[in-house]
């Protein structure tokens, strides 16, 4: 069934070039082949001891050199910007989202004595990503805890629509250290084996490896440059829920005025939503909070929902950049991918969720949803491209 | 248009409003963590005394900044307002903080109160938390003017998502400061000082919040415009 298009009011800011890194390797084709094919990248991991930790599970990219001569987030991002040589111009503003960055070049200051704590401060990185990206625009960073990059598309979009620049670089990473595996543990976060979202014997979430970046352009200079419109950022809602900095709120109000506003950003009605790409951690609380949400907004709806952390893990201030990319082959194939690792969902969850995929009908949209520590929320509406 | 109707700073020496022209001296300055009075606060901020020195000094930053624009909150309430903050370094201290402390257990034990704050947004989290902030919350950092950035995605994203109101702010471990930007609607009969426009001057396109207090505190109030 052919459905309407939905139509954002403004400047249309669409995606014209991207690609991501995440444990399955490089390249989103092999991301989105391996998330159909049912497979997971979790494994055990063997970087750091984990004795001491609540598990010893992750969705590490083994290529990658711990404690090397790089950071691990840029040996990720080099590799994929050596493959887009030429694909993103000088005159492109960048925005990079992270939440703890190159914070392995931190532990090994401390640990080996080797180089400055301070070279782990995000804007350092700022600069590495300008030079290796080839941008003239010293960029910023946003950083929303685990919804930085849905954010940081969020401000690219805004700032197209406004009139401020006509060509943005989105530019997301983190990696799975030490330090952050140890914090998520101590927080009693990670699954003790792998992540499985949504499913009733779920117990937390698999942190996991990934950079990824998209290209953002008005639709006119995207159209002036005869470049492939990979799909639209149409709209966009971001809020907190104002109720605990670790927890999600148990109402889910907070996630509900995100998607409401991300609706409204995009002049979009619950019907012409076709699939939710969920944040679904595999935390007992944050899934149950995004489907009691989607419960207020769609109601009888029952738009079909997947995340795809049971298969490329949490990957933190990347998970909504990798998931953008992934929704928007999803728009383009007319797929809905199931949710690797589900085998039975949660109660009321089976009428959302599912174990098998299932089609998109054409011209419907995406709704795509992240939550981090603070309570920060953001929701993003993605249209398919021409 | 968007104008800025409060501002509340901290610093050593003290803490103040930019209207109410009052600094609070000895309240909290010289870095000793005092008891959040009812001179700042409306009610008691929970468990203040645990919050990492950057959470306490936009507790405090953003607490006058409200009160300077004649904003009222509550615990029972949420308010329709976002929060957008900048620093230097980040959460660098706070990571310092965390893995030493990891280290010195003989990396069996981390401590999770300790691990929370090593994100940069998690101070605006903490003042989300205590004053019922509802809109959008995100750090941001870059290598231009520090004011000019936070100002100009507070004021986009009152104007795109339609958010009435937005913090914006300077924070860091020894200082802080805190601007409140309103829609020109919605800061009817309130006092205002300058548009955004202007405000990106009193940096100097450096992070230091001393110099940004010093300018902010000679500026004279102007009525809003309708």
């Amino acid at each position: 069934m052919e459905r309407r298009r939905i139509s954002a009011p403004g400047v249309k800011a669409v995606v014209v070039s991207c690609d991501m890194v995440t444990a399955f390797g490089r390249s989103s084709d092999v991301c989105w082949e391996n998330i159909l094919g049912g497979r997971s990248a979790i494994s055990r991991i063997a970087r750091f001891r984990t004795k001491a930790f609540v598990s010893d599970y992750s969705a590490a990219l083994d290529t990658l050199r711990y404690h090397g001569q790089e950071s691990m987030v840029m040996q990720m991002l080099r590799s994929l910007f050596e493959q887009s040589e030429g694909s993103v111009p000088r005159d492109a503003k960048l925005i990079l989202a992270t939440t703890k960055g190159e914070v392995d070049l931190l532990e090994q200051a401390i640990l080996e004595g080797r180089g400055d704590v301070s070279e782990s401060r995000p804007s350092v990185l700022l600069g590495k990503v300008a030079s290796l990206a080839g941008v003239d625009d010293a960029g910023m960073v946003i950083s929303a805890a685990c919804a930085s990059s849905s954010a940081a598309v969020a401000k690219a979009a805004a700032t197209i629509r406004c009139g401020h620049a006509d060509c943005v670089l989105v530019v997301a990473c983190d990696s799975v250290t030490e330090f952050v595996f140890s914090g998520f543990s101590s927080l009693m976060a990670l699954d003790k084996n792998a992540a499985m979202p949504f499913d009733k014997n779920r117990s937390g979430l698999s942190l996991g490896d990934a950079a990824a970046y998209a290209l953002i352009m008005s639709e006119a200079r995207a159209k002036k440059e005869d470049r492939e419109i990979i799909g639209e950022i149409a709209g966009w809602g971001l809020s907190d829920d104002a109720n605990h900095m670790t927890g999600p709120s148990r109402d889910s109000q907070g996630m509900i005025l995100a998607l409401q506003r991300a609706l409204k950003s995009a002049s979009a009605e619950a019907t012409d939503i076709g699939f939710i790409s969920a944040h679904g951690t595999g935390t007992v609380y944050n899934d149950a909070m995004e489907i009691r949400a989607f419960e207020a907004v769609f109601g009888e709806l029952k738009v079909p929902v997947y995340s795809i952390k049971g298969a490329v893990g949490h990957t933190m201030g990347a998970a909504g950049l990798i998931e953008m990319i992934i929704a928007f082959r999803a728009l383009k194939e007319r797929t809905v991918p199931s949710t690797v690792n589900l085998q039975e969902p949660d109660g009321d969850f089976r009428e959302w969720v599912s174990v098998r995929q299932c089609n998109v009908n054409a011209g419907q949209s995406a709704l795509l949803t992240n939550a981090g520590f603070s309570g920060i929320n953001a929701a993003l509406v993605l249209a398919g491209g021409a | 248009m968007i104008s800025i109707s409060g501002i509340g700073w901290t610093v050593g020496e003290g803490k103040g409003c930019a209207i109410k022209g009052f600094p609070l001296h000895g309240i909290g300055g010289g870095g000793a963590v005092e008891p959040p009075g009812k001179e700042i606060f409306s009610f008691p901020f929970k468990n203040f005394g645990r919050l990492d020195p950057v959470s306490r000094m936009a507790g405090y930053a953003v607490a006058l900044a409200l009160k300077d624009a004649g904003i009222e909150y509550s615990q029972d309430g949420k308010l329709d307002m976002g929060i957008i903050g900048t620093n230097a370094s980040g959460s660098l201290d706070s990571d310092v903080r965390y893995f030493r402390d990891y280290l010195e257990s003989g990396r069996t034990i981390s401590r999770g109160n300790l691990f929370i704050y090593t994100l940069p947004s998690s101070p605006l989290g903490e003042a989300a938390i205590h004053f019922g902030l509802q809109g959008p919350l995100y750090y941001m950092t870059g290598t231009g003017d520090p004011l000019k950035l936070i100002m100009d995605a507070a004021a986009e994203t009152m104007l795109l998502d339609n958010v009435p109101a937005m913090l914006a702010g300077v924070f860091e471990e020894d200082a802080a400061i805190c601007f409140v930007l309103m829609k020109d609607g919605e800061c009817s009969g309130r006092r205002y000082w300058r548009d955004i426009a202007q405000a990106g001057q009193l940096t100097g396109g450096r992070f230091d919040i001393l110099e940004i207090i010093e300018k902010t505190s000679k500026l004279k109030e102007r009525k809003c415009s309708k």
